[in-house]
């Protein structure tokens, strides 16, 4: 069996990098695929967090590439049935405990166990960074529809493509429907005519989202929330299914029907 | 003009030109040469000359022996080179350009050597470890010949190749190009393009150019769009207008040109031709 390494990345910090990747993982898990997801953020680990694994963690990425556990004694199961695994990171270090030809050789050696090994990458475009993007065939960059990023997704483009790693994919993450109608938010066509990748996902900001994270249960598990259903949507195209992206559409209430009405739907933002 | 295989003689009023064939090998174009020359002995009896090498690359010492055929078999006289600034950069003369330019390229910044422009270089007069006599008496300028005869009035410029980016030129992403830059795609914010020719972006220019870097103010910017709140042409720096009337006129869409009138850069809609510039709007903050 040979895997897929998939890094999840994005320069900015804090437009949900992690939250993709729990949910992408157990998208993919859902879909009977055995996955495991490796937190690369080594001394400000969240991944184990969110996906509520926080207490069973025993050894980590650090301990594994420097030898002191084996690789299965790091992996952490998923609470729920699926095959899904965690290798968290190492909270007590720092980015430069490991190196990238590193963590290559250990995903050379897990995508033989596994159809999908997604790598979760810290923020910035230093060691870290290059950890992680140094085991990928792919990379898939979060950002949500704000200039700034938008502004380091497109560096990380650039970065990407500069060592080897073409076509990344986005996800727009945190779309907000109504702002985007009364033009206070760009759209997704706005961002990807400017960065001029494919786009993969939209995801709608959703505070069912911010529940799920705090509660240790990624999103995808509630289908029927907006969030759950667009990252699975993701999981599913990840997974080489065709489907088109969704429209968002605001919830529709009297207010935003009126404001269509009076013409309130110019554009306020501008492209920096 | 008259034909002898490799070797052309061009004349051209009272001037006159040898044209060497560029594939030819040394030795066949020597050869010819002075067969050439032995032949038409008394046609040439006096005159100056000028040697047109193209594309190859010369040692100095084939220059040399090319200047020695000429002068030995008629009564001419070589004072001039010419030869294409591509040779100039990678063939036996970039020694001595580099030390003649060496203090007027100052400024460059990257690691790719400008080659001057107008390519007039004059060959310094001694050169320590040739002969003196050989290359002492060559007051030699090397000219770009083509430049010369484009009936164009094409500036004389810089003719290095220009540089095309084929994809999204991204933020993070910087380039300093001794010739013109094209780029067939979006620049984006954050990037950075350099070149000491003409700067043309066949998408939206949103990061920053500098064309003319070299001191060039009549290198131009041409982009589709324009919405770019920073360029420089030369040591003009054009930042985007604040007041209102000007933004409403200069940011409407379509293609625009920016270049340098009476020390300040102005914006004007591309026509598709250098020509109108007259109507530009001021674009100097």
């Amino acid at each position: 069996m040979t895997g897929r390494t998939i890094v999840i990345t994005s320069g900015k910090g804090g437009v949900g990098k992690t939250t993709a990747t729990a949910n992408i993982g157990t998208g993919l898990a859902m879909r009977g695929h055995k996955v495991i997801v490796i937190d690369t953020d080594i001394g400000l680990r969240n991944l184990d967090v969110i996906m509520g694994l926080e207490n069973r963690i025993v050894y980590d990425l650090v301990n594994v590439i420097e030898g002191k556990c084996k690789m299965n004694q790091a992996m952490i199961r998923d609470k729920h049935d699926y095959e899904l695994y965690l290798i968290p990171a190492a909270q007590t270090r720092d980015k430069n405990s490991i190196e990238p030809e590193q963590l290559r050789d250990l995903c050379a050696e897990l995508e033989k166990e596994f159809d999908y090994v997604l790598i979760d990458c810290p923020a910035g475009i230093e060691q870290g960074f290059k950890n992680a993007i140094a085991a990928a065939q792919e990379a898939i960059i979060v950002t949500t529809p704000e200039v700034s990023a938008i502004r380091d997704a497109d560096r990380v483009i650039g970065l990407l493509e500069s060592s080897g790693l073409h076509r990344p994919r986005l996800i727009i993450n945190r779309i907000s429907p109504e702002m985007v109608k009364r033009g206070d938010m760009m759209d997704q066509k706005d961002v990807e005519n400017l960065l001029a990748v494919e786009v993969i996902g939209l995801v709608p900001a959703d505070e069912n989202t911010v529940v799920a994270a705090n509660r240790g249960i990624p999103v995808v598990h509630d289908r029927k929330s907006a969030s759950g259903g667009a990252f699975l949507r993701i999981a599913a195209r990840v997974d080489g299914e065709d489907i088109p992206l969704m429209d968002l559409e605001p919830k529709s209430g009297i207010f935003s029907k009126f404001r269509g009405l009076v013409g309130m739907n110019g554009r306020a933002y501008s492209h920096a | 003009m008259l034909k002898t295989g490799v070797v052309q003689v061009a004349a051209k009023g009272t001037d006159v030109a040898f044209v060497i064939d560029e594939e030819a090998p040394f030795d066949v174009v020597a050869g010819e040469l002075r067969e050439y020359l032995a032949k038409q002995n008394g046609l040439w009896s006096k005159g100056n000359i000028t040697v047109n090498v193209g594309q190859r690359m010369l040692a100095r010492d084939e220059l040399t022996q090319v200047k020695s055929i000429i002068e030995t078999h008629s009564g001419l006289k070589v004072t001039r080179f010419w030869c294409s600034p591509e040779s100039l950069g990678t063939g036996d003369f970039q020694i001595e350009a580099k030390a003649a330019t060496v203090e007027s390229s100052a400024n460059t910044s990257g690691a790719q050597r400008q080659p001057p422009a107008h390519n007039e270089i004059a060959v310094p007069e001694s050169l320590p470890d040739l002969p003196a006599d050989s290359i002492s008496a060559v007051e030699s300028v090397i000219q770009d010949l083509r430049s010369r005869q484009n009936k164009n009035g094409a500036r004389s410029r810089n003719r290095t190749e220009a540089l095309f980016i084929k994809s999204t030129f991204r933020s993070g992403e910087s380039v300093h190009h001794p010739g013109d830059v094209v780029v067939l795609a979006d620049v984006n914010p954050g990037a950075e393009i350099a070149a000491d020719g003409d700067i043309v972006v066949l998408g939206s220019l949103k990061g920053w150019a500098h064309a003319g870097a070299s001191g060039d103010t009549k290198a131009v910017i041409i982009a589709l769009e324009l919405p770019s709140t920073r360029f420089q042409i030369a040591k003009y720096e054009g930042i985007s207008p604040t007041t209102a009337r000007r933004k409403s006129k200069s940011s409407a869409s379509g293609p625009k040109i920016a270049y340098v009138r009476s020390r300040s850069i102005h914006v004007a809609p591309f026509v598709g031709r250098f020509a109108r510039y007259s109507k530009g709007v001021p674009y100097d903050g």
